[in-house]
């Protein structure tokens, strides 16, 4: 995680304030239409950028160890070959949160594989999660989701704001100081430019679905919340 | 009972930290797979995709779909004017291509083609007993080609 988070930041760090072809920065819709000429780094910022909202879905249903790797492995391999399909890149979220559901309720309904669990066995984590015991699975869902939007919510911000968020969120952050250099703007104008970049985020379309949801709201087995994705 | 997102610019902040360079907890094993399934990108001009259309495991019986007694599962995929209906059992898979007039289909598994077979006169085809996991049917038949969507048999 932490390896991830150094390379990125030394991505968006390179001084011309360029993004990486395939980073943060880049649209659902540049990707998707990217991966499906081929190109593979955008399939693997996909991947980075989706797999969390997958995994949280997964989550949400009781699978075993084995059935839930499988329904991760179904739904890419699914996406892969509905690439040219996918006609509206900006619900790529929708699409994938609807195909996991559904492939976790095939994989329910074939209840096969039942496997002895060994409690003993530290791969259990790497199935459940460490925070298995103590986050029920929706709360799990709805951060989820809501790191998807915001992950989206980035994208469609103007190249400017991009920019500069990524340079004050990357690890370590840069200060204003450095940030100021690194975009060749006045020390002064970074704080009122990331407050109204900040701003612009709050107000991005992508996140509408999820404005004023709260998390204390009634759930009934996280299709609440699902819905909000899926009904997109 | 908080608004999101958040009005406070530093929680703001430190939500899109998480959104932007955290995994999100997901376990090596999923990217990994999620990463190498681009390895099997098939469909295009030459290959249609046949959708899963029906899946006896989970949908409401077709009336007037064709199946053994014998069969515990029975899925439906269609590309266009080409459909493939399966049965899967302890025994194998046995299915049936139409428009018939001979051909061939194989089967394979995110690590490679795992069977294949002819396809008879009337579109009859059998394949062994799938292993565990998405499985990908390919066929050619009647001058067209189709692959199938992935989807876990057993």
């Amino acid at each position: 995680m932490s390896a991830a988070r150094g390379t990125a930041g030394r991505a968006v760090g390179h001084g011309t304030g360029r993004t990486e072809p395939a980073g943060p920065g880049v649209s659902v819709a540049g990707l998707v239409s990217a991966a499906a000429r081929g190109d593979e780094s955008a399939w693997v910022e996909l991947v980075r950028r989706y797999t969390p909202l997958v995994y949280a879905v997964i989550r949400s249903y009781d699978l075993g160890g084995a059935d839930a790797a499988d329904v991760n492995q179904t739904v890419w391999l699914r996406l892969v070959e509905h690439l040219d399909q996918v006609r509206e890149p900006q619900a790529l979220a929708a699409w994938l949160a609807v195909t996991t559901r559904r492939e976790c309720y095939r994989m329910s309904r074939l209840g096969r594989r039942v496997q002895p669990v060994d409690p003993s066995d530290a791969s259990l984590d790497a199935y459940h999660g460490t925070r298995a015991d103590t986050t029920p699975p929706d709360e799990d869902l709805l951060r989820a989701e809501r790191r998807q939007a915001l992950r989206e919510g980035f994208a469609q911000l103007p190249q400017r704001c991009q920019q500069l968020l990524a340079l004050l969120t990357a690890d370590p952050p840069l200060t204003y100081r450095e940030t100021a250099d690194r975009l060749g703007v006045p020390v002064g104008s970074i704080g009122p430019t990331q407050a109204r970049c900040l701003r612009r985020l709050r107000d991005c379309p992508a996140l509408a679905p999820y404005r004023g949801l709260d998390r204390a709201a009634p759930t009934n087995g996280g299709e609440h919340h699902g819905a909000v994705a899926a009904g997109r | 009972m908080e608004p999101w997102p958040p009005a406070d610019d530093d929680r703001l902040t430190a939500e899109l930290v998480e959104a932007l360079w955290e995994d999100g907890g997901v376990p090596e094993e999923y990217v990994t797979a999620a990463r190498a399934a681009f390895a099997w990108r098939t469909v295009g001009a030459e290959l249609a995709l046949a959708e899963l259309t029906f899946d006896s495991a989970c949908d409401k019986e077709l009336v007037g779909l064709t199946r053994s007694s014998g069969s515990e599962r029975t899925l439906a995929f269609r590309a266009g004017p080409v459909l493939m209906e399966i049965e899967v059992s302890t025994d194998g898979i046995v299915g049936q291509l139409s428009p018939s007039g001979g051909g061939r289909v194989s089967a394979r598994t995110a690590s490679g083609t795992y069977d294949e077979a002819p396809v008879d006169a009337v579109g009859l085809f059998s394949l062994g007993v799938p292993p565990p996991g998405p499985i990908q049917l390919c066929a050619q038949v009647g001058g067209y080609a189709v692959a199938t969507d992935w989807v876990s048999l057993r």
